[in-house]
């Protein structure tokens, strides 16, 4: 339904403040502090730091993590009208199951069983279990603005009708790589967070879980809603924000316009506010520049409930609507003189006031910057033109790595009929590129950072793209594995700090976003073997015709200990492999190149979901009428499940052209259906299957496209077409 | 050890803990600031330090400020360990 408006028609909170909209509501009106010292894990020196722990009750003998456990608690809640089953799930997650992996790892458990619920993509998928949903579900990882990013993407389904019940929101529980990691950065206040306060030091490390069920059905009357979202990037720094606050203005400055407001609409601003010095200089610069010297009331809940990372996006957005639903504005807990610098003082009382229009702000590492407006009506500007149907997205350049070389290397494996599995060595992988720009980077950034330069060589200086989507399965894993190990083996004390920035799984595209000085949009989107499609259907929601290029990307590491561990297939495979690709794309025909599209998205094994991707694609006159060969995904964990998976469709379609393994030729790993959509267009700007996969001789596509089949838990139908 | 033999243990580990390529001893000024040397070291770097100062010397480098006045030089780091843990350098 075009320019509905996005109704908030069920909302789940669980924090330190209590579990629930009432509580929190109760909470926020007390204004104290729900900061005491972390009980959750042992330390073996340090006294423990304050943190916002979550008082929950797990049951030791049931797999699932803590941070899934707080996910079906706020979930619950937002569907207590069990009536309303939500059609796709979006999820704001740093965590995953880290915690459980932490305890297995330390105590060298080897069983792959015992890591299922690593991968931060396992919240969604358990949550769609849980009700029932098919998807599309998204898995956002962008580090403290997860939760943010989620509801924009879910507001985005929305918006273009690819969903009417949308559960989004975020997750994060407490572990040791937060823990730690943000105590290596010094950025923990050991008295509690103290948001704006002249002395403040640091933030306060919590854990919790909102989410929101979003609808353009419109619910009972007086439904809050979400007027508007707005991302960007500073591509500045790993971990330091732009100290003028220039990104974090932009992505404010975006959720109003998306919201069709003006700033003076604004009654309350909720904070990012995390209370490190740099954080709260660069927002408040931010909030000066956009609303003048005097800007609507303003606190940060982050000195009561302490920072919730990938959650505090969502469970901001949930206290904003307390906030104009109650009429009251939360005080900023923590906060007692004001910083001359600053020159800006919060709200530091609860106080009762009519609220119709909240802002509310999340920024991460990797300089990340989103904001969402909540509220009761949208404003005169709003443009419905962002719903408008539109083409697909068109190819404007590529680029691919996997264990034959580069683009050019692997092209020539393929064409050849060669494997091209393997892991390209670390000096092939970065040649060309600045040696101190990859001096601190593991394997997965570098990998990343050469897809991103590779693809973007021959694209001219003015189609440079400025927005960044990223899928991988499991994020930065030789950071992850290092920053653990070294923690474990040094007893807690010596844990680094440069693997604890690099292990959150926005650095890659953090760092690509520095390399092209990307500051639109940068979202890392991470759901196993289909992190890549994510990307994509993310990358479809973040763009209008018009607006500037997007580069997508698929990639992933083969960090010898955990990839096996966390990935099946990894593990069922002969060798170690890893790679990804890259696609500049935009929207518009002039280039000429071909196009891109997700047509099919789906989470599980409904019995009719073969038949009914099918009948998606025209039913078998559509298949032989528009694609002359398929790319099929058959995950070597899944092998029974894929293999009835692509005989059901070649028995259905009465597909007879060319049928490629892709996996068996580029690797078993998360983000080789990225490579696999590189080689796509290829053929197709080629217009040729070559002779080694067609079984003969090179074989003309005569104007038709390539399909790229997903099968496993996930499946997925991407077409690349001539234009 | 004394303070000449400390600085140039001191080159040798900030080249390999910070992964500098290209940058050999002689590269490393001893008196004027490392962070704005032509080394591209950052406040990531210096933090990478402060838990190798820990590690090896037992000096602990709580904040910031702290690290501005202890990182100011390379001579000034070096004065500073000698100065508050004779029991590591050996």
């Amino acid at each position: 339904m075009r320019g509905a408006p996005i109704y908030i028609a069920g909302m789940g909170i669980i924090s330190a403040l209590g579990y629930g909209v009432v509580e929190t509501a109760k909470a926020l009106k007390e204004a104290r502090c729900y900061l005491r010292p972390i009980t959750l894990f042992a330390l073996s020196a340090d006294s423990p730091l304050a943190v916002g722990e979550v008082e929950l009750e797990t049951d030791p003998a049931h797999p699932l993590p803590r941070t899934h456990y707080l996910a079906h608690i706020a979930a619950d809640q937002a569907l207590a009208d069990k009536s309303l089953v939500p059609d796709a799930i979006v999820v704001g997650t740093t965590t995953g199951g880290i915690l459980t992996t932490e305890a297995l790892l330390e105590k060298s458990v080897a069983a792959p069983h015992c890591y299922r619920y690593h991968g931060v993509g396992s919240v969604a998928e358990e949550l769609a279990r849980r009700y029932g949903c098919s998807g599309p579900l998204i898995t956002v990882s962008t580090a403290c603005s997860s939760g943010a990013v989620a509801l924009l993407l879910a507001m985005q389904m929305l918006r273009r009708g690819k969903a009417r019940r949308v559960l989004a929101g975020g997750v994060d529980s407490l572990c040791r790589l937060t823990y730690f990691g943000f105590n290596s950065l010094q950025l923990i206040d050991p008295i509690g967070a103290r948001p704006l306060d002249r002395e403040r030091r640091g933030l306060s490390l919590a854990e919790g879980a909102a989410l929101l069920l979003l609808t353009t059905e419109p619910p009972a009357e007086g439904a809050l809603q979400l007027l508007g979202a707005g991302l960007s990037c500073d591509a500045h720094h790993a971990t330091a924000p732009l100290a003028d606050g220039q990104g974090a203005r932009a992505a404010m400055q975006a959720a109003l316009a998306d919201a069709g407001l003006d700033p003076a609409a604004i009654d309350y601003i909720n904070l990012h506010g995390t209370g490190t010095p740099d954080n709260d200089l660069a927002e408040v610069r931010a909030i000066q520049a956009l609303f003048g010297d005097r800007p609507p009331p303003l606190s940060s809940v982050k000195g009561a409930m302490g920072h919730t990372l990938g959650a505090a996006g969502a469970v901001e957005a949930v206290v904003a609507a307390i906030a104009i639903d109650q009429g009251i504005v939360p005080a900023n807990v923590g906060f007692s003189s004001i910083d001359p610098v600053l020159n800006l003082a919060p709200v530091t009382a609860p106080s009762r006031a009519p609220i119709t229009t909240v802002l509310s702000n999340s920024f991460g590492f990797g300089g990340n910057n989103a904001a969402v407006v909540i509220g009761t009506r949208r404003g005169q500007n709003y443009k419905p033109s962002a719903e408008l149907p539109r083409p697909p997205l068109t190819v404007t350049a590529a680029a691919c790595l996997t264990g034959a070389g580069h683009t050019s290397e692997t092209w020539e494996s393929f064409c050849a009929g060669r494997q091209c599995c393997g892991c390209l060595d670390d000096r092939v992988v970065t040649e060309g590129l600045p040696p101190r720009t990859v001096r601190r980077l593991k394997r997965l950034p570098k990998l990343s950072l050469a897809l991103a330069s590779n693809a973007c060589r021959t694209v001219p200086a003015g189609r440079i793209p400025v927005a960044v989507s990223l899928g991988t399965a499991w994020g930065a894993l030789s950071e992850t594995h290092d920053f653990l190990q070294r923690l474990f083996e040094t007893r807690q004390q010596f844990p680094s700090p440069t693997d604890f920035i690099g292990s959150v799984h926005n650095a890659p595209a953090g760092q690509i976003a520095m390399l092209l000085s990307a500051k639109g949009a940068n979202v890392t989107t991470s759901g196993g073997d289909a992190s890549f499609e994510q990307a994509l259907l993310a990358a479809e929601l973040l763009t209008c015709p018009g607006n500037d290029p997007i580069l997508l990307l698929g990639v992933d590491e083969a960090q010898p200990v955990l990839a096996p561990l966390f990935d099946g297939s990894v593990r069922a495979a002969e060798a170690l492999a890893d790679g990804g690709g890259a696609l500049v794309l935009e929207y518009g025909s002039s280039h000429g190149g071909p196009t891109v599209a997700l047509l099919e998205y789906l989470f599980g094994s409904a019995p009719d979901s073969i038949a009914s991707l099918v009948e998606r694609l025209g039913g078998a006159e559509g298949v032989a009428h528009d694609y002359g060969a398929i790319l099929a995904g058959l995950p070597a964990y899944y092998a029974t499940q894929a293999a009835e998976q692509l005989a059901g469709f070649l028995s259905k379609s009465h597909f007879c052209g060319p049928v490629i393994d892709y996996r068996h030729i580029i690797g078993q790993f998360g983000a080789a259906s990225a490579v696999a959509a590189v080689l796509a267009v290829q053929m197709v700007k080629w217009g040729l299957v070559p002779a080694s996969l067609s079984g003969g001789s090179d074989m003309p596509l005569n104007g038709k496209g390539i399909l790229v089949l997903g099968l496993g838990t996930y499946l997925s139908a991407m077409r690349i077409a001539p234009q | 050890m004394n303070m000449e033999e400390l600085i140039e243990t001191l080159k040798i580990k900030i080249i390999e803990i910070l992964n500098l390529p290209d940058v050999t001893p002689a590269d490393i000024p001893v008196d004027s600031d490392l962070m704005s040397s032509d080394l591209d070291i950052d406040s990531i770097d210096v933090l990478e330090l402060v838990i190798m100062l820990r590690k090896d010397y037992g000096v602990n480098i709580k904040n910031k400020e702290m690290a501005k006045e202890v990182f100011a030089s390379l001579r000034s780091l070096a004065a500073y360990i000698l100065e508050t843990s004779q029991g590591f350098v050996h």
